[in-house]
């Protein structure tokens, strides 16, 4: 279904902490267009990590950590045949939030035959944490995404695992521009400790750590999901994948991982593992080399 | 009563026999091999998925104001069913109800849904399917709920009495308890909104992507 895209983030909420970055090619290499941050959240300087034009930014959060009704707001544009790796400096941490959930809301628009790597390092909620994460992805049909999470208890006092309150991340991915697009998959994690016993069947299953890759391209294929099967064997983590989406004449396709594992360094081999994989198979482009574990 | 009453009997074939939704890939790998332990799996799986995507999408669907709004929820429901044997399984059920109720319990929206379905713009989901039915025929969205939950439920005991397999008895007993589980999930999902719609927690979607590769199946999910 074709509608007007009126899901944008909220503009006028109050936040801790926004960013926005449009990044376009020019001469065959990837430049932020447009940059702006306010509050609690910056980038780092541009690097070109190999030869293929891409360029990488990094988020920074100087507060540190995510707190009680904290709102923060990213806005990332990547326009035609422009390549972005983002990441993050250091882990996300989630602190107690007594006064309501800390919420983020991302916006990542990709243009004709733009690439986005988001590659953050890992979530960590700690207990009496509530976070929700709300992304929304709008791209072209020619563009390319590959969209990574890693989710981690943090440590509580008393030793139990488990001790946050509420986790939400939902990833909605619409094909089209910012003016007409359609749903393609939307990718959920909820998590309520409260409510439901972690360690139990369906839920974490005794693991501790949890992963989720996303990968939407118009080559994602079969064959590709057959040897991301077997990188997912090869892990020795818990995991699965599967073709997603609803499948149009745009051509726009995708596969979702998920993992379920006891250490972050295992989830994020996964992902890179698979993100490795495409960026050879599509691009000849040389393996991520973040160099953080 | 009784068009919902015919519509979520066992015996309609919808193919929900095929269909164990994760559950043979907690039996291959022996985690469920009893009737306590299909029991636990089973109340996980009402207080998730029939909780968060069958539950909710009934209740959206059945409150709706026009055929529009549940076009959109087929496509949400397409869009969040992330493991195929899920997404291709609920399509397959749903367009064979769809058809049996266009031509059993007529009504408003239902040739519309099979138009659409049949032009390949929409899915079918039997959640929605059975939401526009009860909403044709007058019926409180708490009781479409609850009867469309323990179908699902007396379909998945079916299928675990020949898969693990259990005792007929063994199986009713199962059903007997899943009465309770079905209630809480009409009432929770009474408090979910339309952003919660298929949000279920990751284990079970691992299962059910898992079973992709599973090399002896009983089940085609």
């Amino acid at each position: 279904m074709t509608s007007s895209c009126s899901t944008l983030p909220e503009r006028d909420q109050p936040s801790t902490g926004e960013l926005e970055l449009t990044v376009a090619r020019r001469g065959g290499v990837s430049h932020a267009r447009h940059q702006f941050h306010r509050g609690a959240l910056r980038i780092l300087r541009p690097i070109h990590l190999d030869g293929s034009g891409q360029v990488c930014y990094t988020v920074v959060n100087p507060g540190g950590a995510f707190l009680g009704a904290d709102h923060y707001r990213m806005d990332i544009t990547v326009k035609e045949k422009a390549s972005l790796l983002l990441t993050t400096q250091s882990a996300t941490k989630v602190y107690r939030t007594p006064q309501g959930p800390a919420t983020q809301d991302v916006r990542l628009v990709l243009g004709p035959g733009a690439i986005l790597e988001n590659i953050p390092d890992q979530l960590i909620i700690y207990r009496d944490g509530s976070y929700r994460q709300t992304t929304r992805v709008i791209m072209h049909p020619g563009a390319s995404l590959v969209s990574a999470e890693v989710i981690t208890p943090g440590w509580s006092p008393d030793g139990e695992r488990f001790r946050y309150q509420e986790l939400r991340l939902r990833t909605e991915v619409r094909v089209g521009d910012a003016h007409a697009s359609r749903i393609f998959a939307i990718d959920q994690l909820r998590l309520e400790p409260g409510v439901d016993a972690l360690d139990g069947v369906g839920q974490l299953e005794g693991h501790s750590h949890i992963g989720q890759l996303l990968v939407v391209d118009w080559r994602v294929d079969t064959e590709l999901v057959d040897v991301v099967s077997g990188l997912c064997v090869q892990s020795g983590l818990r995991a699965g994948v599967s073709s997603i989406g609803i499948t149009t004449d745009d051509g726009v396709r995708g596969l979702v991982v998920r993992s379920l594992g006891h250490r972050t360094e295992d989830v994020v081999h996964l992902h890179e593992s698979v993100t490795n994989h495409v960026r050879h198979l599509w691009r000849g482009q040389g393996p991520l080399a973040l160099r953080k574990y | 009563m009784l068009a919902m009453a015919q519509l979520t009997d066992s015996a309609v074939p919808t193919g929900a026999f095929s269909h164990s939704l994760g559950f043979e890939t907690y039996l291959s790998r022996g985690e469920v091999d009893s009737a306590a332990s299909f029991a636990e799996w089973l109340r996980m799986f009402v207080a998730q998925q029939l909780t968060f995507t069958d539950a909710l999408a009934i209740r959206l669907a059945h409150g709706a104001a026009g055929f529009e709004e549940v076009a959109d929820l087929d496509d949400l429901l397409t869009a969040q069913a992330l493991p195929r044997q899920v997404r291709e399984g609920q399509a397959t059920m749903g367009q064979r109800l769809l058809s049996i109720a266009a031509e059993n319990v007529p009504g408003p929206w239902l040739d519309d849904y099979r138009a659409r379905v049949a032009s390949g713009r929409l899915h079918a989901h039997p959640a929605l399917v059975l939401a526009v039915v009860g909403r044709n025929v007058g019926q409180r969205v708490d009781d479409v709920v609850a009867q469309h939950l323990f179908a699902t439920v007396v379909s998945l005991t079916q299928n675990a009495v020949r898969g693990i397999p259990l005792g007929q008895n063994a199986g009713q007993r199962v059903q007997g308890m899943a009465r309770t589980w079905v209630l809480t999930a009409v009432e929770r999902s009474a408090t979910l909104t339309r952003e919660d719609l298929g949000a279920i927690s990751p284990g079970l979607e691992i299962a059910q992507m898992q079973h992709e590769r599973q090399r002896a199946r009983l089940f085609m999910s």
